[in-house]
């Protein structure tokens, strides 16, 4: 069930859930609160959980096409600053230019020079 | 006279053609941009081989348009997945290499009465030497950020060093003639426009 609330002017989204037996969640906004039978015999006890992020962790740059890998810019522990140059893709046709989807810390380099790696592969992990 | 349909910047001397093209690229330079230098200092091709590039051959580099896909051609009506699109706009710039090959030497045969062979998959050939090569370049982030194409011909070059000369040739040699560079160039950016709007549509 969702509900718009107003109160003094602001709006607030709720959102009233079931969560599995005898709980039932409540969120608001960005906010979740989860309330049990058990709790409610206590008394006014709540579990505030947090809506899970988006997976940031996860900053694997991974090769577009297959290809051979003819240059690689960055060392592991190296920063890394979004659409910087990582590495040199070259296919049978073309040189490809990979650059870095995100910002972070070269974690791991799972490549090397003259390498050839299939599309999908990961090559490089930053943290 | 309709208004040309792409635009050229002239340089005298230039480290390559497809370094220049893919920076005004980068820093929001339109489509169909060709950069065109009388004399590369770094040119060169595939797997970084550097390319022969003196004073009287042509190079330039064209800026290319992003090409989007038509979700129409995947299977059902679901949209492509992320990742999924991308490799489909490389796929399409792959063949876009051949093609540029493919009407390099159609213009050399047209215009020269030469019969060129290409050479796959970037490479054009006269009497069994190379006269022509083509470089495409990509720069890839999460989507294929930019495009550029580079082609090299060797068009007014008289002589080439020891080391190339029994592998590479010119128009001038082939012909005994000058040829006129912004002519050729021309023709082949146009040819190139052209076939591009075709397998786009």
């Amino acid at each position: 069930m969702k509900l718009k609330l107003k109160i003094k002017g602001k709006e607030w989204e709720v959102e009233i859930l079931e969560e599995g037996e005898d709980k039932v969640k409540i969120k608001v906004g960005e906010k979740e609160f989860i309330f049990g039978k058990e709790e409610e015999k206590k008394g006014i006890s709540l579990i505030q959980t947090s809506i899970p992020k988006r997976d940031f962790s996860k900053k694997e740059i991974k090769a577009p096409i297959a290809g051979v890998i003819s240059e690689i810019f960055v060392k592991e522990g190296d920063f890394v600053k979004r659409e910087q140059k990582i590495l040199f893709l070259s296919t049978m046709k073309m040189e490809n230019e990979i650059i870095s989807d995100f910002d972070g810390k070269a974690k791991e380099i799972l490549v090397k020079k003259n390498q050839e790696v299939k599309e999908g592969e990961t090559l490089i992990i930053l943290e | 006279m309709r208004d040309p349909e792409f635009k050229i910047k002239n340089f005298k001397e230039i480290s390559s053609t497809n370094q220049k093209a893919k920076k005004l690229a980068f820093n929001g330079a339109a489509p169909w941009l060709v950069v065109v230098a009388e004399k590369q200092i770094a040119g060169y091709g595939k797997g970084k081989v550097p390319w022969f590039s003196p004073q009287g051959g042509l190079y330039f580099s064209i800026i290319l348009p992003k090409s989007k896909v038509d979700e129409h051609s995947f299977i059902s009506t679901r949209r492509p997945l992320f990742g999924e699109e991308r490799a489909r706009v490389i796929e399409d710039l792959q063949t876009l290499t051949i093609l540029a090959a493919f009407i390099v030497a159609k213009v050399i045969k047209e215009n020269f009465n030469l019969e060129p062979f290409i050479k796959l998959p970037n490479d054009v050939w006269v009497n069994g030497k190379k006269i022509a090569g083509i470089l495409t370049e990509n720069v890839i982030g999460q989507e294929v950020k930019l495009s550029v194409i580079g082609i090299g011909l060797n068009t007014n070059i008289e002589k080439f060093p020891k080391e190339l000369e029994n592998r590479a040739t010119s128009l001038k040699i082939e012909l005994g003639r000058e040829v006129n560079n912004e002519k050729i160039l021309k023709k082949i950016v146009k040819e190139l426009k052209e076939q591009l709007k075709t397998i786009s549509e």
